[in-house]
C-alpha cells in the first residue's frame, strides 16, 4: 500500500519524536529556573528518556542520534565533552539488552531497572569525572543527582507514556 | 540458481546485527575518543563546543526568560508576605548605614588627601558588561554559567564576572554570542584572595560544593571565622578587593568560605573589564606543537594557579 506525501510526513514526524523529545530535554535540562539548589541536581531527564525509549520503542532512538545529544548536552552543561553521551550509550546499550525483561510486566519492574542501570551508569560519570579531574571528586552530589533522577523517573515516565500513546503510537 | 527473497534477508540480518552492535562499540569509543581530546584541551574540540554553544544561545535565551518570570513571581509573592518585617528591618539598617556614609565620607576625603599627598597611581577606570545568565547547567561535576553577552559584546576571556553581592567567577569560554563563566565554587576554579583583616595571601579553590576552600595560607595565618574574603589581584587576572564572601567554619586543616554569590538568584552578572590583560602570555611565536593553539595556554591559568 503507497502513502500519501502527508501520511508520509505524519509518521515521519511520529517517529522522530523520542529523538526530538530527547533533545528538548537536553535543553531544558541546562536551563535556570531559580529553585534553591536545582542546579547541583537536575535530573538526568535525557537519561531517562534513553531509559524508557530503549525499552518501548529501540526501533526509533538510534544509538548515534542518541549520542549526538549527549555530546551537545555536554556542551550545555559544559560537562567533559562525551560523558554524557557515554553513560547515555550504557544506558541504552543495558536497556535495549534487557528490555524483554521489562515488556509487559509492572510498571515498577521496569523502576527497578532503570534504578539498577543508572545506578552503573552514574557511577561510571563520578569515576571517569574524578579520572579527568585528577582527583576524587566529592560523590555527594553525584549520589543527590542520582536519589532525584530515580525518585523523578516515574513521573517523567508517565509523560512519557502519553506521548508514547498519543503521539508516537 | 536463481535466489529466493528470503535468502538475502537471511544473510542481511546477521550482517545487520553485526552492524549494529560494531557502530555501538564504535559510538563507545568515540565517547572515549571524545573525552581524551578534550583533556588535551585540543584547540579544534575547543572551536567546536564554542560554535554549537554559540548557535544555541537564542534558543537558551528564549527558553530562560519564561522560566525566570516564574522564578520571579514566586519571589515576588514571597517578598509581598514579609513586607512589614522587611520595612522594620530596612529602616534600621538604614539608621545603620547612614552612619556608615558619614564614615566613608569621611575616610574618602582623608584618603584622596593622602593620596595626592604620596603620589599614588590610581587604578585604571572600570568597563561593565552586563549579561543575562541563560543556563547554569552542571549538574554534579561542572559549576558554570553561560550568559548572553560575547566577543561581540565586548566580552573578553578573564573577565570577572560579578553579582550585587560579590565576585561569581571568570570568564573562560567565549563564543560570539555567549560566554561561560566558572562559578568560583568549580573544582578548576582557584583564586588569588586576601583575608582582609590580616591581609594573609592565599588561594580560593572550589570544590563543587557551596563552600569553596581556603588554601596555600601562609604558615602563621590567624584566620577566624567571620574574616572578609577579598581577591588579592596577584596574577594580574582579576582586580585587587572584589569582595568574595565570608569565612564560616574551621576545621583543622580546612577553611570553609561561603560565597556572598546568591547562587539561587543568579540572573545577571556584570563583568568588569579592568584592561588587565593579565594571563601569562606564552612566550613570543607560535609554540611548537599547533595543535594545541595559543590559546590553549590561556585555560588553565586563566583563574590564577591551576596546577599543571
Amino acid at each position: 500500500m503507497r502513502m500519501t506525501a502527508t501520511q508520509r510526513v505524519d509518521l515521519w514526524l511520529r517517529q522522530a519524536t523520542p529523538i526530538a523529545l530527547t533533545v528538548l530535554l537536553a535543553i531544558l535540562s541546562a536551563v535556570p529556573i531559580g529553585i534553591p539548589g536545582y542546579t547541583a541536581v537536575v535530573p538526568a531527564y535525557t537519561a531517562m528518556a534513553a531509559f524508557y525509549w530503549a525499552v518501548f520503542r529501540p526501533d526509533l532512538q538510534p544509538p548515534f542520534a542518541l549520542f549526538l545529544v549527549g555530546v551537545l548536552q555536554d556542551i550545555l552543561a559544559a560537562t567533559p565533552l562525551g560523558m554524557t553521551a557515554l553513560s547515555l550509550m550504557i544506558v541504552h546499550g543495558l536497556a535495549v539488552s534487557q528490555r524483554r525483561a521489562f515488556l509487559g510486566k509492572p510498571f515498577v519492574l521496569a523502576w527497578f531497572g532503570f534504578v539498577l542501570i543508572h545506578a552503573l551508569a552514574a557511577f561510571l560519570v563520578w569515576f571517569l569525572a574524578s579520572l579527568l579531574a585528577l582527583r576524587l571528586v566529592g560523590p555527594e552530589p553525584a549520589v543527590f543527582q542520582y536519589l532525584v533522577t530515580v525518585t523523578l523517573f516515574p513521573v517523567v515516565a508517565w509523560v512519557f507514556v502519553r506521548i508514547h500513546r498519543y503521539v508516537v503510537r | 540458481m536463481a535466489r529466493r527473497p528470503g535468502s538475502f534477508t537471511s544473510v542481511a540480518q546477521p550482517v545487520r546485527s553485526f552492524w549494529s552492535r560494531f557502530a555501538f562499540a564504535l559510538l563507545l569509543a568515540g565517547a572515549f575518543t571524545l573525552m581524551l581530546l578534550g583533556k588535551a584541551d585540543v584547540l579544534l574540540v575547543e572551536r567546536f563546543r564554542t560554535s554549537v554553544a554559540d548557535a544555541l544561545a537564542p534558543v537558551l535565551e528564549v527558553l530562560s526568560r519564561p522560566a525566570a518570570s516564574v522564578a520571579d513571581t514566586v519571589a515576588a509573592a514571597r517578598r509581598l508576605r514579609d513586607l512589614r518585617a522587611e520595612n522594620e528591618r530596612l529602616r534600621v539598617d538604614n539608621d545603620r548605614l547612614e552612619r556608615w556614609q558619614h564614615v566613608a565620607r569621611r575616610l574618602e576625603a582623608e584618603n584622596k588627601a593622602l593620596r595626592a599627598l604620596t603620589n599614588y597611581v590610581p587604578e585604571p577606570a572600570v568597563a561593565f558588561i552586563t549579561a543575562r545568565v541563560i543556563a547554569d547547567a552542571g549538574g554534579a561535576f561542572v559549576r558554570s554559567a553561560m550568559i548572553n553577552a560575547g566577543s561581540d559584546q565586548g566580552v573578553r576571556r578573564g573577565l570577572a564576572a560579578v553579582t550585587g553581592d560579590g565576585l561569581a567567577g571568570g570568564v573562560v569560554e567565549l563564543g560570539s554570542r555567549h560566554a561561560r563563566v566558572l562559578l568560583i565554587t568549580d573544582l578548576n576554579s582557584q583564586i588569588p584572595v586576601v583575608v582582609e583583616r590580616t591581609r594573609d595571601p592565599g588561594v580560593l579553590a572550589g570544590d563543587n560544593t557551596r563552600l569553596p576552600r581556603l588554601v596555600y595560607l601562609p604558615q602563621n595565618a590567624q584566620v577566624l571565622p567571620g574574616d572578609r574574603i577579598v581577591t588579592s589581584g596577584h596574577g594580574g587576572v582579576f582586580p585587587a578587593g572584589l569582595p568574595i564572601g565570608v569565612v564560616t567554619a574551621i576545621d583543622d586543616g580546612s577553611i570553609k568560605v561561603m560565597p556572598y554569590v546568591d547562587w539561587n538568584r543568579l540572573e545577571y552578572v556584570r563583568l568588569l573589564d579592568y584592561g588587565l590583560d593579565g594571563l601569562v602570555r606564552p612566550a613570543a611565536g607560535t609554540p611548537p606543537f599547533t595543535l594545541m593553539g595559543p590559546e590553549r595556554s590561556d585555560r588553565g591559568r586563566l583563574l590564577g594557579l591551576a596546577p599543571k
